[in-house]
């Protein structure tokens, strides 16, 4: 008992942790955004994006932003591993999904990757920034162009939003991050999460 | 002072030293990665009981790799050399999938340990030349890799044998090293 009101305590009076899931298809940028974070929110440097190869697995990063401790989970992208996306689903305060906006003919296979990821119940509530990346390159669409292409709907229930970013050079990056942490600290799926977590492992939420 | 001066030019370029463990069952191929790793060439192997280690000096890193049996009897004895690990490379042999459940459940008994905790996870899913070999897909869904939440992890195609998938693996090891950690 004591340690439930313990859990309880602690949950109330310090940082709040988020899970963030990094998704996209294969070369949209994931990996080359985690470690832009990286070097713009802690003192790590981040790799150098002609250092990144495909990420066959699972890439941590972890910051603090806007007061709030950030646990990004970057997965690999390539078609065979989607299949563990899900998996990071349940524990995951929001999502990003990242999208290379220079590269139209691959609009299409983010279109229905991301309505996959959308219609699993596990990400209920779960809000959502999709982030028009690669904004360095001239080809590259806004915002606004590929949320007329990626034509989303039934998002009536979640929050989301769209941002032209680069995770190469930077831009728009904390922009993005501001919103986030915004729209998780007053989402209802943060509040059951972290009820959740209190009852099921008193001691560490 | 010799000392000081070592650190001091490893400091300047960029050398780096990570101690790193190769575990997996036996007959997985661990011993046939490291030779592979190390010299480039295939050597026979036979099952090893103890451990061999050997010094391997990539991407401005210097590995030194631990090969450790595998056979029952002897994985008990895993646990005296995993302080100061930095990485382990677990290793399967991906056609043998009758004993993927036992392979399974060896790997997170690993990811258990207190002090491997900071350790980056490598694995290997090797003897691709064989028929039948699962490919990573299938061998991150049979040892359950999405229960990994809290550390880095990464898996390869590797065939031994034919020397593929090593040095992709070893990329990987060296970014996740350079870029602070497990």
């Amino acid at each position: 008992m004591f340690s439930l009101f313990y859990g309880l305590w602690k949950h109330l009076f310090s940082k709040t942790e988020f899970h963030v899931l990094i998704l996209g298809i294969d070369k949209a940028g994931k990996t080359t955004l985690l470690e832009k974070l990286k070097a713009q929110y802690s003192n790590v440097e981040g790799l150098p994006p002609d250092r990144i190869v495909p990420t066959v697995g699972l890439n941590i990063g972890r910051v603090e932003a806007s007061n709030t401790k950030l646990v990004f989970w970057d997965l690999g992208g390539q078609l065979g591993l989607r299949s563990i996306w899900e998996k990071y689903y349940e524990e995951a305060h929001a999502v990003i999904y990242v999208v290379d906006a220079a590269c139209p003919f691959r609009f299409e296979d983010s279109k229905s990757a991301l309505e996959k990821v959308l219609r699993h119940e596990d990400l209920q509530g779960a809000p959502l920034l999709i982030l028009a990346n690669k904004q360095d390159l001239a080809e590259a669409v806004s915002a606004e162009e590929l949320a007329q292409y990626l034509d989303l709907k039934k998002l009536d229930e979640r929050v989301f939003t769209f941002e032209a970013v680069s995770a190469y050079d930077g831009m728009g990056i904390k922009e993005s991050i501001v919103w986030l942490v915004e729209v998780m600290a007053r989402s209802k799926r943060t509040e059951k999460l972290s009820v959740r977590a209190v009852l099921t492992n008193p001691g560490s939420a | 002072m010799g000392i000081m001066f070592t650190r001091l030019f490893s400091s300047v370029f960029g050398n780096k030293e990570a101690r790193i463990l190769v575990l997996g069952l036996d007959n997985a191929g661990k011993t046939t990665i490291l030779y592979r790793l190390q010299m480039g060439e295939v050597v026979s192997t036979i099952p090893t009981i103890g451990f061999n280690v050997e010094t391997v000096q990539y991407n401005n890193i210097k590995f030194q790799v631990w090969d450790l049996g595998g056979q029952t009897s002897i994985r008990p004895y895993w646990r005296c050399y995993f302080p100061n690990t930095q990485a382990i490379i677990y290793v399967v042999d991906s056609s043998d999938t009758d004993r993927l459940v036992i392979a399974k459940e060896e790997f997170h008994a690993i990811l258990e340990e207190e002090e491997l905790k900071g350790a980056a996870v490598l694995i290997f899913a090797n003897k691709q030349d064989l028929p039948g070999a699962l490919d990573e897909a299938a061998v991150t869904e049979a040892l359950e890799l999405h229960k990994i939440k809290n550390r880095q992890w990464a898996i390869f195609k590797t065939s031994a044998i034919k020397g593929e998938g090593l040095f992709e693996g070893l990329d990987w090891l060296s970014n996740t090293l350079k870029s602070g950690g497990g």
